[in-house]
C-alpha cells in the first residue's frame, strides 16, 4: 500500500497528515494525500516502516509523534531528536562551536502567551537555526474522546484550542456525520457557516494587533483589540459564550443559532465591521508598522509546498489551499479568487488576513441573507463508520479523524493547521535578526494548545 | 485618517467596573443553580454533565462552580431541575484567607495600589490567555485600575495560572513561583486550573493549579470572561465582597 503513496507523492500530490489508529492490537497507518481530491490511503505498521519524509519534508513530525505514542519505527528518518516526548534540553542542541551560543527561550515566556519552548541557535544578533522544542501542553485530548458520549464529544472539540472553538467543533461534528451517515438541515449549515467565519475575523483581527503591539503601535494595537471584543460581544449574545461554545453539535446546533444570529447581527454586524475596517485600514497604511514586516521571515513558494504548510502562512506565499473554495464546505463556498500574496514575508501573511476579514464579513452576510428555514438539529441512529472531514479554521486546514465502533467513540486523531505550519518557522528565520521573531511568530497566527493537544 | 483621529472618534468605551456595576449580555451562560426538581431530572442533568461538576440533593442539586465549564448542557437535558444567570462575578477565595492578602493589600498601598501580574501558561486550550489580555483592551483597560503586566517574576505581586498543570509544565510552573518574591499570591484561571476541568482524569496531566501550588483565588470560567477576571483580581486585593465564599 505504501506504494501508492509513493507513487501520489511523486505525482505531485500533497501529503496533508500521517496519522496511526489501533484496532485489535493491530497498528494502522492512514496517509492522506492530496492531488485536489483527498485520499486515506492505509497501511498496516508491521516491522520498520520506510520513511515517507525523503519524499515529502511534511512527513517528518507526522512519523516522529507516531514513532514516539505508538511505538512504531520508521526506517530512514532524517531527524532523531524526540518530537513529543520530554526529554533534558542538552539532548536537543546541534550546534556546539566556539561562535554560535544557545539560547532556550521558554517554555515560559515573557507577556501574554502560551507555552512553548524554543531552542534558538545564534551568533549575536543573527538566527543560525532554531529548533521547535513543544508539547508542553500535552492533554490527551485524543484519548479524553474516547469513550465520550456522542452528544458530550462536541465539547471536548471545543477544549483542543479554545480561541477556534467553532471551527473544531465543526470539523468533529462533520467526520462523524460522515461516518454514520447524518444529513445536517441547511439552516444549522448556515449557522456553522457564520460561526467560523466570525471566528476567522476575530482570530485574524487578535494576530494584526499582536503585529501592531510587536511594533509599539499602541493606538493601532487598541483599535484592532477593540475591533476583536465587537466580535466577541456578538457571539456572546448571540451564543450566550464569547467564543460561541456550547452551540455546534452533532447533526446540527443546540438551538435555533441562525435565529440568534440573524437578530444580534441585524444590530450589532454593521458597526463591527466599521471599527474592524478602521483598524486594518489603519494598520495598512502605517509605514513603521509595514516596515518591520517587509521582507521578515520570508517563506519561498517551493518551502511551503515541501513542508505542506497552510492557511494565511501558505497563501501568504502563493500557495493556493483554502478549504473553502472547494465544494460542500460548511455552506456557500467561496466564490471567485482566494486571497493570495506572492511576496512570503510577515506583511504577506498580513495582507492575505486583511482581504480575509473583509471576505469573512461577506460570508456571514451571505449566509444570514440566504436564511434557510427549517429544523436546526437532525435526529440520528448510532451506527459504526469512520471519516475524515476539513474546515477553513483560522489558521488554516484543520483535518479530524473519527472511527465509531461498537456505537462508541473508539479513536479521534486531530491535525490542526497550527501543527502543519510550525515545522516551515524553522526555514523562516534564517536572515533575520532576534527583534524579528515575535513579528514572525506573530504572523504565523498560530494557537499552541492545537499543537500540543 | 490619522490613529489620533481614529482614537478620538472612538469615544469613551471603558467599562467603569468594579467601581460601577457592569452587566453581561442576559444570554451570557454564567453560572448554573440546581432548582426544586425530582431525583430524576437531578440526575439526568448530572448525568449530562461531561466534567462531574454536578451533585443530586434531596431537594435540589448542587453545581460546583470551579467544575462547571458553562455549557448549558443540565440546563438543556433537565430544565426543571437546572437555571442557568448571566453572573459573572464567579470567582472564590480559597480558604484559609490568610495574613498574606492583608500584606498584598499593605504593599499594594505603598506602591501608589498598583499591581503586578506575572501569567504562566500550565496547558491552557489558549482562550484564557485571549480573555487575560482582554482586560488591557479600551472596553476594559485595567491599567486604569493600577493593573500592570510584568515580564520578571522578579517584579510581579500576583501569579495568574491558566489551564491544567501538564506533566512537563509542573516544574517551570514551580520556578515561576519560586522566583517570585514575597508576598505571593496565586490567582486559577479558568475551569481546567480551578479543578482541572474535563481532564481531571487525563494521565497526561498533574491536576488543577492547587495540586502543585497553594491557589489564593480561583476564576471559573471556560473561559472566564474580561469582566470575570477583573472581579478575580478584585477579590484577590480583597477589595470585592466576596461572593460564594465558604463560610
Amino acid at each position: 500500500m505504501l506504494s501508492s503513496v509513493e507513487r501520489a507523492l511523486d505525482d505531485g500530490a500533497r501529503l496533508a497528515w500521517i496519522f496511526a489508529d489501533r484496532i485489535d492490537g493491530a497498528t494502522l497507518l492512514h496517509y492522506i494525500v492530496d492531488n485536489g481530491e483527498m485520499r486515506d490511503i492505509t497501511a498496516h505498521a508491521d516491522g520498520v516502516v520506510p520513511t515517507m519524509a525523503v519524499r515529502a519534508a511534511s512527513a517528518d513530525w507526522y512519523e516522529r509523534e507516531i514513532s514516539e505514542r505508538f511505538s512504531v519505527a520508521f526506517a530512514g528518518v532524517l531527524e532523531r531528536r524526540p518530537l513529543t516526548r520530554e526529554v533534558p534540553a542538552e539532548q536537543l542542541i546541534r550546534h556546539q562551536s566556539p561562535e554560535v551560543s544557545t539560547v532556550l527561550y521558554g517554555p515560559v515566556r515573557s507577556g501574554i502567551v502560551e507555552s512553548a519552548r524554543w531552542i534558538v541557535e545564534t551568533a549575536g544578533e543573527d538566527f543560525i537555526d532554531v529548533y521547535p522544542s513543544m508539547f508542553f501542553k500535552h492533554r490527551g485530548l485524543e484519548e479524553r474522546f474516547v469513550g465520550t458520549p456522542l452528544d458530550l464529544a462536541p465539547f471536548v472539540a471545543e477544549h483542543v484550542s479554545g480561541v477556534t472553538a467553532s471551527s473544531h467543533v465543526s470539523a468533529f461534528c462533520r467526520a462523524v456525520e460522515c461516518a454514520m451517515g447524518i444529513t445536517v438541515p441547511e439552516r444549522a449549515r448556515a449557522a456553522r457557516a457564520v460561526l467560523v467565519e466570525l471566528e476567522r475575523i476575530h482570530q485574524h483581527l487578535d494576530s494584526l494587533a499582536k503585529l501592531a503591539d510587536d511594533g509599539s503601535l499602541s493606538v493601532g494595537a487598541a483599535a484592532t483589540f477593540a475591533a476583536k471584543e465587537r466580535i466577541h460581544r456578538l457571539l456572546c449574545d448571540a451564543t450566550g459564550n464569547r467564543f460561541a461554545r456550547g452551540t455546534i453539535c452533532i447533526g446540527g446546533t443546540r438551538f435555533d443559532a441562525l435565529g440568534r444570529l440573524h437578530d444580534v447581527c441585524a444590530r450589532d454586524l454593521d458597526a463591527a465591521e466599521r471599527h474592524a475596517r478602521a483598524a486594518i485600514d489603519g494598520l495598512a497604511a502605517t509605514q513603521s508598522l509595514l516596515d518591520r514586516l517587509i521582507g521578515t521571515g520570508r517563506l519561498p513558494k517551493t518551502t511551503v509546498e515541501a513542508l505542506g504548510g497552510v492557511g494565511p502562512v501558505a497563501r501568504g506565499s502563493g500557495v493556493s489551499c483554502d478549504v473553502r473554495t472547494r465544494d460542500g464546505y460548511l455552506f456557500t463556498p467561496l466564490r471567485g479568487e482566494e486571497a493570495l500574496e506572492r511576496n512570503g514575508d510577515a506583511v504577506s501573511r498580513a495582507l492575505v488576513r486583511i482581504a480575509e476579514i473583509q471576505r469573512s464579513f461577506q460570508l456571514v452576510r451571505n449566509a444570514l441573507d440566504a436564511n434557510p428555514q427549517g429544523d436546526h438539529l437532525a435526529r440520528y441512529d448510532l451506527v459504526d463508520g469512520e471519516a475524515i472531514a476539513r474546515v477553513e479554521s483560522p489558521p488554516g486546514e484543520l483535518l479530524y479523524f473519527v472511527r465509531i465502533a461498537n456505537g462508541e467513540i473508539a479513536r479521534v486523531a486531530i491535525r490542526s493547521a497550527s501543527y502543519a505550519n510550525w515545522p516551515l518557522f524553522v526555514p523562516s528565520l534564517p536572515g533575520n535578526i532576534f527583534t524579528d521573531f515575535s513579528f514572525i511568530e506573530h504572523s504565523f497566527g498560530a494557537s499552541q494548545a492545537e499543537v500540543d493537544r | 485618517m490619522s490613529w489620533i483621529t481614529l482614537g478620538l472618534r472612538g469615544g469613551i468605551l471603558t467599562t467603569r467596573y468594579p467601581a460601577k456595576p457592569d452587566e453581561m449580555p442576559g444570554s451570557y451562560r454564567g453560572a448554573f443553580a440546581g432548582t426544586d426538581a425530582s431525583a430524576e431530572d437531578q440526575e439526568r442533568g448530572a448525568a449530562s454533565c461531561l466534567s462531574g461538576a454536578i451533585v443530586p440533593g434531596t431537594c435540589r442539586a448542587t453545581v460546583d462552580v470551579t467544575r462547571c465549564f458553562q455549557c448549558g448542557q443540565c440546563a438543556r437535558t433537565a430544565p426543571q431541575a437546572f437555571r442557568a444567570s448571566p453572573a459573572f462575578e464567579l470567582a472564590i477565595a480559597q480558604d484559609p484567607i490568610d495574613s498574606v492578602r492583608d500584606r498584598l493589600r499593605a504593599r499594594a498601598r505603598a506602591f501608589g495600589r498598583s499591581v503586578h501580574l506575572r501569567h504562566v501558561d500550565a496547558g491552557s486550550d489558549g482562550s484564557e490567555e485571549q480573555e487575560l489580555s482582554a482586560i488591557f483592551n479600551p472596553f476594559y483597560d485595567a491599567n486604569r485600575l493600577g493593573i500592570f503586566l510584568t515580564a520578571t517574576p522578579r517584579h510581579a505581586d500576583i501569579l495568574v495560572v491558566t489551564g491544567v498543570v501538564t506533566k512537563p509544565m509542573r516544574a517551570p510552573l514551580l520556578r515561576t513561583y519560586e522566583a517570585m518574591p514575597e508576598p505571593k499570591t496565586v490567582i486559577a484561571l479558568g475551569t481546567s486550573a480551578c479543578s482541572g476541568g474535563i481532564f481531571a482524569e487525563s494521565n497526561a496531566v498533574v491536576g488543577p493549579v492547587s495540586s502543585v501550588l497553594p491557589v489564593d483565588v480561583l476564576i471559573p470560567g471556560a473561559p472566564p470572561s474580561p469582566l470575570s477576571i477583573l472581579h478575580g483580581l478584585w477579590v484577590a486585593l480583597d477589595r470585592a465582597p466576596l461572593q460564594g465564599a465558604s463560610a
